[in-house]
């Protein structure tokens, strides 16, 4: 809102400089955004708080400033004018719908002379960014400017009736507003009619047939008090945003209603000529009753450590226009109409801390109490993603909202049944209306966007929660969620090492690494079908206690078509608030072995639907004595091996912790433990 | 061949030896001056260091022909044998000495060159594995973390989807503030609210944990702000809240000063103007003194030296009322932040909707 230095200072007195002014009303919490010179004046922009309806204007802010310059504020005076007649013999005011006008005022100038504002006028709306109009018109806007209090001035002989009707509009009625755009009207929205039909949109703009033009001579001022909420919603179906519904949206003062109308009639008598009406007629249904709050003193202190002398608390409080009276302890406060952000003893201390300064509360510590703790599982999210940035993996993070999907197979544990994505009402971008329940879409989307910028090798993981609907009336479901999306190169080529493609295990390995670092027990993988992976090459990721908590694959044709992929893509999703809580990894000491170990290696030719797993666990299961470990030496496809076959290299440690084992021993458990091994799979030795 | 030598005398063949020597040392006797070896590339000093080497066992080596004059040293009259011996040692001591100097500046010559063939460019790159970067908002969100918690207080996160209590009633936010309103504030057609902030974290964590109480609330959070370069229709934000008897807004520039010293500097300032909040009373708005151009005025402060921040205040009484909570006993305050408005100030980020793009030149850019 724009202020005029000049105008400000009719009603304060201050020595104070703009800038300076800038600068003390910032620190009573009315941000100047701007001062900018305007010929012999200084404009300020005040950002006003939306609880501060009482200082969007030049009054308003100079009861701000007469109490930091410790002046009194000085109210336009109003001067005597003409009057004749009252105004019931004129006209009526009726309120039909007293829920949304607590209170409406009519007044009447009759024989007025349309014509152009003084100088002094025009300089004055100009200076603030007003156009001026007509002499009438100016003055109803200039009133506004000096007290708040947005009126209108109607064509009187325009009125059928000649009376107001102050009513909801009838569904579907029409008025053609002041900015000759033709208005439907819903019945929730607040009209002045005349006897036949709306003059105007309540609290917001006149309309067009009764507006003041060079032939009228008779005007009716309203000055009235409507209901926040009904302009608010009003104005926002319509799209409309007046200096007038501004105000009344944030709470006019229902009190001064009939000062400003006054000071509007006098000015309009004053520059336009005309004669008055004796009198107002003053519907005013709902009477304002003020309100009393007890300020104990201690409280300032209490809140904000400052110590403001009694004597400074009722300065500052009387300074802003509240009625004091002490009593004991306590101070007595009436809250002046126009504050209506003032309801309780807080309130009371906001005003005597920020009208004493913010500045002068000492900064300090609140004494130790407990000690800092971090979420449970932060430290191990913290080690995900460090290990999955020790494999290249960079961090990515996405909208929760996306398009509607169905492709994507969803975290065991988020939902049962088919997957309903908790819908949008509002969407602010028309294709994410839905919460997403998998973050693969918008991981896949960033790969889509790399790719699309020339960048072929592409790590991206993200952390984030997934959402599903439960029943209808009921909090959608959330998971924490990890899902990783990898493409391209699995290194970079150099001399030392030959570019290679990324594939299923380097997705698979960096996951192992980062359950290693956090402590967590081992995975376990299966191969199973999932709706957006590849058949063949995809797998369920469980814990070591069975639970099922996601997918690990390459992503299947189907969908990469849809991103236009042309190159493998592998991806990972998992439950992370069910791994984070998984169990953890069980460290238990080994002694370090006395005798030395003895490898023997075993290759042999199985059918390839023989997964490793399986392998491991007969020798395991075997429990052949002095057998320590198993492990993958190598596997070898293609050549002369029939395709329907693999070769598998293990490699067998034996040991014992008596002894070192002769020769004879090691080939009799080696011997064991092959022939096992060939016969549960009918295998080959090679 | 032994014959003839029988022939000559002891002395003569010690002579004569020596003379062989020098007559076969003659090609190497310049090397003794080490700047006749600057010519030489590293595989012809080898060359010559091999060649040197043969020489030396062939002159004395244990079948050399001055081990064998030695040997005759019993054939010699016994008045004549410490002449005969100091004659050995003269011709023996005299090869050794040439050799070895020979063979010292060869050496230094082949240390050279070969330190010259090994040097390495330092400059070029070092081998390190493929390396990847957590988020921006990531590394913000983990050091106002460490902050808080080294300050005492918990960290917290709850729901991102909320129901109308936590999201406002809770937070004193009244029924036709706009905020509500589905202008500003995303809702699912069952008419939950994507948490507008994070100050719902608090609701649940008081009525869970009670008071005394000191948290964080870092999260993601939603408003229905159309994409552009300053705006983002989800960021993420924190908000802290310390609830305990005698808490004062002195705590509260307390708190968020040091928490400013030790994320900018320990030289940084703040301000607190008087503002308004429906969930703090009073309320408060901050800025800091700019970490850029410590308040002269720069391009991130717009010249006037402060940075606007977030929002703070006294914990409104009606807060403290919704959960239970006696406002009479006790006091708080409440501060937030922009985590992501924090990113664009210090990486000085002109187009935040880079912060979801996930455009890997940009995430490699951090950390």
């Amino acid at each position: 809102m724009l202020i005029s230095y000049n105008w400000l200072r009719d009603y304060c007195e201050t020595q104070f400089s703009p800038d300076e002014l800038r600068e003390r009303l910032t620190m009573v919490g009315l941000a100047i955004d701007a001062v900018e010179r305007h010929n012999s004046d200084s404009v300020l922009d005040v950002e006003v708080p939306s609880n501060r309806p009482d200082c969007l204007s030049h009054v308003g802010i100079g009861r701000e400033v007469a109490v930091i310059a410790g002046k009194e504020v000085r109210l336009p005076r109003v001067e005597s004018f003409k009057t004749e007649g009252r105004a019931e013999d004129l006209t009526a005011v009726e309120i039909k719908d007293v829920d949304l006008c607590a209170r409406y005022a009519a007044r009447l100038v009759r024989g007025v002379k349309i014509a152009p504002s003084p100088d002094w006028l025009v300089q004055r709306l100009e200076t603030i960014g007003q156009r001026p109009i007509n002499n009438v018109a100016d003055v109803t806007n200039y009133v506004l400017h000096e007290l708040g209090q947005p009126l209108h001035a109607f064509d009187f002989h325009k009125l059928a009736g000649p009376r107001i009707v102050v009513r909801r509009a009838a569904p579907g009625e029409k008025l053609k507003t002041l900015d000759g755009l033709e208005r439907t009207l819903t019945n929730e929205m607040l009209v002045i009619a005349d006897a036949e039909r709306p003059v105007a949109l309540a609290g917001i703009m006149g309309g067009e047939e009764s507006e003041i033009s060079e032939s009228t001579t008779d005007v009716l001022i309203e000055s009235a008090y409507f209901e926040p909420n009904s302009v608010r919603r009003t104005a926002r179906q319509l799209g409309m945003d007046t200096e007038a519904s501004r105000r009344f949206e944030r709470g006019a003062d229902i009190e001064g209603v009939l000062r400003a109308q006054e000071r509007c009639v006098q000015l309009i008598c004053e520059l336009a000529g005309g004669v008055a009406s004796e009198d107002s007629i003053d519907i005013y249904p709902r009477r304002f009753e003020p309100r009393t709050i007890n300020l104990r003193p201690h409280r300032v202190r209490d809140l904000t450590s400052l110590s403001v002398q009694p004597v400074d608390v009722v300065r500052i409080l009387t300074g802003l226009q509240f009625n004091v009276s002490e009593e004991g302890e306590q101070l007595i406060c009436t809250v002046p109409s126009w504050r209506i952000d003032v309801e309780q003893e807080e309130d009371l201390v906001e005003e005597v801390a920020r009208h004493t300064g913010f500045d002068k509360i000492t900064d300090q510590l609140p004494p130790a109490s407990a000690s800092g703790e971090y979420q449970p599982s932060e430290m191990k999210q913290r080690l995900l993603r460090r290990a999955f940035n020790a494999f290249g993996f960079d961090e990515a993070i996405n909208f929760s909202f996306i398009e509607r999907e169905t492709q994507f197979e969803p975290i065991p544990l988020l939902t049962t049944g088919e997957v309903q994505q908790p819908l949008l009402k509002n969407p602010i971008i028309e294709e994410a209306a839905f919460m997403r329940y998998t973050l693969l879409p918008g991981l896949l989307n960033s790969l889509r966007h790399n790719l699309n910028h020339g960048i072929r090798d592409v790590r991206l993981f993200e952390i984030g929660r997934v959402f599903a609907m439960t029943s209808l009336g009921e909090l959608p479901a959330e998971r924490l969620a990890l899902a990783v999306v990898a493409t391209g190169g699995a290194n970079e080529a150099n001399k030392a090492q030959a570019e290679r493609d990324l594939d299923f295990f380097d997705v698979k390995g960096a996951l192992e690494t980062a359950i290693d670092w956090m402590s967590l027990s081992p995975l376990s993988f299966t191969q199973t079908a999932a709706a957006h992976l590849r058949a063949g090459q995809s797998a369920r990721i469980k814990l070591n206690d069975g639970t099922e908590i996601g997918t690990i694959g390459r992503l299947a044709e189907s969908v990469a078509a849809n991103y236009k992929f042309r190159y493998p893509v592998y991806v990972l999703e998992l439950d992370l608030d069910t791994l984070l809580n998984g169990p953890a990894r069980v460290v238990q000491y080994a002694p370090l072995p006395r005798y030395p170990s003895v490898v023997r290696d075993i290759s042999l030719l199985l059918d390839r639907s023989v997964s490793l797993d399986e392998l491991l666990n007969v020798v395991k299961d075997r429990q052949v004595a002095d057998f320590r470990s198993v492990k993958l030496v190598g596997i070898f496809e293609g050549g002369n091996i029939p395709s329907s076959k693999r070769s598998v290299t293990l490699r067998l440690e034996y040991r014992s912790d008596e002894r070192t084992l002769r020769d004879q021993e090691i080939e009799e458990r080696h011997a064991q433990l092959t022939s096992s091994l060939l016969d549960t799979f009918a295998a080959e030795q090679r | 061949m032994a014959e003839e030598q029988t022939e000559q005398l002891p002395a003569q063949q010690v002579e004569a030896a020596g003379k062989a020597f020098e007559q076969e040392f003659e090609r190497f006797a310049r090397f003794g001056d080490a700047a006749q070896l600057a010519g030489l590339d590293l595989d012809a000093a080898l060359a010559e260091q091999r060649a040197l080497s043969e020489l030396r066992t062939r002159h004395l080596g244990k079948k050399s022909a001055l081990a064998a004059a030695k040997k005759l040293v019993g054939r010699v009259a016994a008045e004549e044998r410490p002449a005969f011996g100091q004659l050995v040692k003269e011709i023996e001591d005299k090869v050794v000495l040439e050799l070895d100097a020979v063979e010292l500046n060869l050496k230094n010559q082949i240390e050279e060159k070969r330190t010259a063939r090994e040097t390495i460019d330092v400059t070029l790159p070092g081998r390190r594995p493929p390396y990847g970067h957590r988020h921006p908002i990531t590394l913000l969100r983990e050091r106002i973390e460490d902050i808080f918690v080294a300050l005492g207080y918990v960290i917290e996160d709850g729901r991102e989807i909320e129901t109308d209590f936590y999201n406002f009633t809770a937070l004193n936010i009244p029924d036709n503030h706009p905020a509500r309103g589905e202008a500003d504030t995303f809702y699912t057609n069952d008419g939950f609210a994507l948490r507008s902030q994070t100050s719902t974290v608090q609701i649940h964590a008081m009525q869970r944990r009670g008071v005394p109480i000191r948290m964080i609330a870092p999260g993601r959070v939603f408003r229905r702000d159309t994409p552009d370069p300053t705006h983002n229709p989800m960021f993420y934000q924190v908000e802290g809240l310390c609830v305990d008897r005698g808490i004062t807004m002195g705590h509260l520039k307390g708190t968020v000063t040091e928490f400013l010293r030790r994320m900018f500097g320990a030289d940084t300032v703040t301000r607190f103007r008087p503002s308004y909040f429906p969930f703090t009373e009073p309320s408060a708005e901050f800025d800091f003194s700019c970490f850029k151009c410590k308040g002269a005025g720069c391009r991130i402060c717009k010249n006037s030296g402060w940075i606007e921040l977030g929002g703070s205040g006294m914990v409104h009484p009606n807060v403290l009322r919704a959960v239970g909570v006696d406002p009479q006993e006790f006091s708080g305050f409440a501060f937030g932040l922009g985590i992501d408005r924090m990113c664009a100030l210090m990486y000085e980020l002109d187009d935040i909707r880079l912060l979801f793009e996930n455009d890997v030149r940009f995430l490699e850019q951090f950390e």
